[in-house]
């Protein structure tokens, strides 16, 4: 019997991918775990000798045609787990789960802030990854800050989808230049109570809702600041007509006329019903806003390479196939999400991307974007500021 | 001579040995994670490892912070879904298990079959019906009266629709296997004695299918405190379920030991009502064991 087929089989029926899960979903993943498990104990020493690439990862590296493509060129299978959260995929290599995972993929502060200074990550060559940084588009010019650690000594990973993520109004009810004017003071509108939802992206909700509120995100607050917050979390979450961990529903809820705009949001939630013709959805990243003048949050994806005690002899190779001209297409077009990739600066990677593609992410806004983005980072208070946001959810009921 | 071996009174019976597998798989795979859980409600918040002092302060934020709204909610929605399924159910059961026939078969299918596909499309499948303007709904009523029938979405109501859709199986078939369970004779008997229909339901049919009623209202209960994709898919988070709760602490707060003290505090609950419910249930006349 083909035990290795069997196992990659089984650990591919993985339920995790398919967030929202319910709990179902879990007794299957547990099932197909517990199986692979059993199986992987029975199998022949040569085959568990060549283990698979494992991967704590958003969404944008597990497209078939980005595993299969390296699977054939690299004779390695990979396994992933979709991440829940940033701070919670961190607290799982916190754990001691660094002997499970191979490469993690996270945003913007976390291997600079957290991970490379508990020694979770590790180092990467500069030679073989520096030139791919002076290809990518300017803002990622080398030593780019958030693939360096804090002492701009050692590079912690490579960069590839990037966007800000902020809110999206449907412009059939509200214009784009309407929202980028009132930017985060749009939700603060009585007129807008029950108009709005909000994509239940909890980090990026309380980030938001800091912005709303008048106050910088990432700088720690007074007393004053958080009654400010607290006031600002309750109107929001009290005014919203829908909250929905899903985009598609809020999508949807555009569509039917049930809302008129949504936060959190972006070219993330939004770029694949663009695709489909629904230019109506728009993601609008505001002028100005409380954080240093500045109204939208830019985030990255930057891949690392964990500090496994067994360290996988592929990881490195992963990190510089995804690179390469056709996997950065397959990255930024996968699953069907379309987004924004620092590659884009490359001709022969523009050159893949339909006029289509190039307009379901809003690519003739990405300088915009960023310009009028602060960087997205550790919100000093995040603890604090989370209990009161799950407070007032559960005050509106 | 054949002499006889004094039965040790450390012998296991053969029913004893014959337990001790599941025994084992008992304790490891409910026993211990529950005492994981258990465990980490009495370390302080946001710890990972069993390393902090013991305390009740996770048990002390849950009354402090408004978490018993969820509780009533919670409970209120699943004892609601628990009647409406009672209440669907009894005449289906009646009829898979007394009028049906030849047909039950077919029937008990078309009730089966929504199980094999996954609850959250069934659930999503529900939006599309029930979204203002383009709602499968809303549509047909306009097209066909005119009027505008506004959301039917993202409240109370269509959480409960959501709970009572997905649970109803859950109800039926424990429900019917308790009314197939009353002996036609009884019955009979019961109507040359001069009871009438109610006094035969009443006092002869309800007892005697008790036990199967009372497993299906046990299993839709404790499945609908659990749920969660109804009031996310069809609810709009206007309620923030138990389970949801548990889900956000033990996710994106970070609080493991919050979110066991609630899990431990629903598991309390729930296990309170089971077995003041199981007190009343003689499983061994609903298996038909006398």
């Amino acid at each position: 019997m083909d035990y290795s087929r069997l196992v990659k089989q089984l650990a591919h029926s993985n339920p995790l991918r398919h967030a929202p899960m319910n709990r179902r979903d879990a007794l299957k993943g547990i099932g197909a775990t517990a199986a692979a498990a059993g199986m992987a104990s029975m199998m022949p020493p040569s085959a568990q000798a060549a283990r698979e690439l494992t991967m704590l990862t958003w969404d944008g590296y597990v497209d078939t045609r980005v595993l299969d493509t390296f699977t054939d060129r690299h004779k390695t299978n990979v396994k992933y787990e979709l991440h829940t959260s940033d701070p919670d995929s961190v607290n799982k290599l916190r754990a001691g789960q660094t002997n499970i995972w191979d490469i993690i993929n996270l945003n913007n502060p976390w291997a600079r802030e957290i991970m490379w200074p508990e020694n979770l990550i590790v180092e990467l060559p500069r030679e073989r990854f520096d030139p791919y940084f002076e290809k990518m588009l300017p803002m990622f010019k080398p030593p780019y800050k958030w693939a360096m650690s804090q002492d701009e000594a050692h590079l912690l990973g490579v960069c590839q989808r990037v966007d800000t993520f902020d809110f999206v109004v449907n412009t059939d009810k509200i214009s784009a230049d309407m929202g980028k004017d009132q930017g985060w003071d749009l939700f603060n509108d009585p007129k807008m109570k029950g108009k709005y939802g909000i994509l239940a992206y909890d980090n990026w909700n309380i980030m938001h809702m800091c912005l709303g509120a008048g106050l910088h995100p990432f700088k720690e607050k007074t007393d004053d600041q958080v009654a400010k917050f607290e006031k600002t979390a309750r109107a929001w979450i009290n005014g919203a007509k829908v909250i929905s961990d899903d985009f598609n529903a809020l999508n949807l809820a555009i569509l039917n006329g049930e809302i008129d705009a949504y936060f959190s949001g972006g070219t993330y939630s939004v770029s694949a019903a663009r695709m489909e013709g629904e230019n109506q959805l728009y993601h609008v990243a505001p002028k100005s806003g409380a954080a240093d003048g500045k109204g939208a949050i830019n985030w990255i994806e930057l891949n690392s390479a964990v500090n496994n005690p067994d360290f996988h002899p592929a990881a490195f190779d992963w990190l510089e196939f995804i690179l390469q001209p056709d996997v950065c297409y397959y990255v930024g077009t996968a699953g069907g999400f379309l987004l924004p990739i620092g590659q884009l600066s490359d001709p022969e990677v523009l050159a893949k991307f339909s006029k289509e593609e190039l307009n379901a992410f809003q690519w003739d806004e990405f300088d915009y974007r960023i310009e009028s983005a602060v960087e997205y980072d550790v919100v000093p208070d995040y603890n604090k500021l989370y209990d009161i946001y799950t407070a007032a959810l559960r005050d509106k009921s | 001579m054949t002499t006889r071996v004094p039965a040790s009174p450390f012998r296991l019976s053969a029913g004893a040995k014959c337990a001790i597998p599941l025994g084992l798989l008992f304790l490891v795979a409910f026993v211990a994670p529950l005492s994981i859980v258990l465990g980490f409600s009495f370390l302080p918040e946001r710890t990972f490892g069993f390393t902090g002092e013991l305390t009740l302060e996770n048990y002390e934020h849950f009354f402090t912070e408004g978490y018993y709204g969820t509780f009533l909610w919670t409970f209120g929605l699943a004892f609601a879904a628990t009647c409406c399924c009672l209440v669907i159910s009894y005449p289906v059961a009646y009829g898979l298990a007394r009028v049906f026939g030849g047909w039950a078969a077919i029937i008990t299918l078309i009730f089966v079959f929504p199980i094999f596909v996954s609850e959250n499309l069934r659930l999503v499948g529900w939006t599309l019906v029930l979204l203002k303007g383009g709602g499968v709904l809303a549509y047909t009523i306009n097209m066909l009266t005119g009027f505008e029938t506004g959301t039917l979405l993202y409240g109370p109501g269509s959480i409960l629709l959501g709970l009572t859709y997905v649970y109803l199986p859950f109800m039926i078939f424990p429900m019917t296997l308790g009314i197939s369970m009353v002996p036609k004779e009884q019955v009979e008997a019961a109507s040359d004695l001069g009871a009438n229909r109610l006094q035969i339901w009443r006092e002869v049919e309800l007892p005697i299918a008790m036990p199967g009623i009372l497993i299906g209202v046990l299993l839709t209960f404790v499945l609908a405190v659990g749920a969660i994709a109804e009031a996310k898919i069809l609810g709009g988070q206007s309620i923030v379920p138990i389970a949801h709760s548990i889900q956000h602490e033990f996710t994106y707060a970070q609080n493991w030991p919050l979110g066991s003290a609630i899990s431990v505090l629903a598991i309390v609950l729930v296990g309170i009502m089971v077995f003041f419910v199981l007190s009343r249930v003689d499983l061994d006349r609903l298996l038909g064991g006398r």
